[in-house]
């Protein structure tokens, strides 16, 4: 399986180590009201589609970027990549 | 006093094969400079003020014009100087010429350095390293970490037909049983 890293181009997928879903950019605030709700929904529920899925990648063998994937579970056809720390300012992360 | 001598992590050593040589480069300091979060541009002006070159971006390196130091653009926010090693401190004598715009490591005495040179080193690289290494997309200058043999390796392109490896010094021989082996494997 090929990676196509925005940085450094195509790497072999033996570069990289594997997370989990993206959702867990998501951390919750654990000062909510709620906090103890939203973390057990963090941590013990996950989609697990049969098809599109965005999930974490680390490139350990490499510029130890964290990336978000976007991989077909059917066909293991890897349709983005984006880096991780770009997605979670999207979504309003300092950094 | 006991008299001590320093050994190479590799004892020197180089050897020659039909088309390319395998050889340890030695009496190169390696310094780690991180970059701190939002001062990147005063890490780059005091770059450019010391050295007269642009800081590399992440994939490429840039060597002064006067060859003295070359620096790697490993990733986001770090970037390794290459440069001949004296009597000096090398983290030292990295800040004595950028100043306090960067975190510095010395990492010389980590990493085994070995040059694989001649026109067939590519031919001999391609059975160990996963990276294309053809010249339209891995250019000369280009650098990337990746692994080898399952062991971590840095490699930097310094010519046509020339890579410099760098690999953990602690498994440093059996790095260079790999790159000897695949050596010896297209003879």
């Amino acid at each position: 399986m090929i990676i196509n890293h925005p940085l450094l181009g195509p790497r072999d997928a033996s570069e990289f180590t594997y997370l989990g879903d993206a959702s867990l950019i998501d951390r919750p605030d654990w000062q909510a009201e709620d906090a103890q709700q939203q973390f057990h929904d963090y941590l013990y529920l996950r989609d697990n589609p049969a098809g599109e899925h965005r999930e974490l990648w680390f490139h350990e063998q490499g510029d130890r970027s964290w990336l978000v994937v976007t991989r077909n579970t059917l066909t293991h056809e890897i349709t983005g990549v984006e880096l991780a720390r770009d997605v979670a300012m999207q979504r309003g992360r300092g950094r | 006093m006991p008299s001590l001598v320093a050994n190479s992590p590799l004892g020197d050593f180089r050897q020659e094969f039909d088309g390319l040589e395998v050889a340890e480069v030695t009496g190169l300091a390696i310094v780690s400079i991180a970059t701190p979060h939002g001062r990147e541009a005063e890490l780059a002006g005091a770059v450019l003020d010391a050295w007269g070159i642009e800081f590399p971006p992440v994939g490429a390196s840039i060597e002064s014009t006067a060859g003295e130091i070359r620096i790697l653009g490993l990733q986001p926010g770090q970037v390794f100087a290459l440069f001949q090693r004296d009597d000096e401190r090398p983290a030292e004598a990295i800040a004595r010429k950028i100043g306090d715009y960067g975190y510095y490591t010395d990492q010389s005495d980590s990493w085994a350095i070995l040059r694989i040179s001649g026109d067939r080193s590519r031919e001999a690289l391609e059975r160990i390293c996963a990276l294309d290494l053809h010249p339209d997309v891995f250019k000369t200058g280009g650098v990337a970490r990746t692994v080898m043999e399952h062991l971590g390796v840095i490699v930097l392109r310094d010519k046509d037909d020339a890579f410099l490896l760098l690999s953990a010094r602690s498994s440093a021989p059996s790095f260079l049983h790999a790159v000897v082996t695949s050596a010896k494997n297209i003879q």
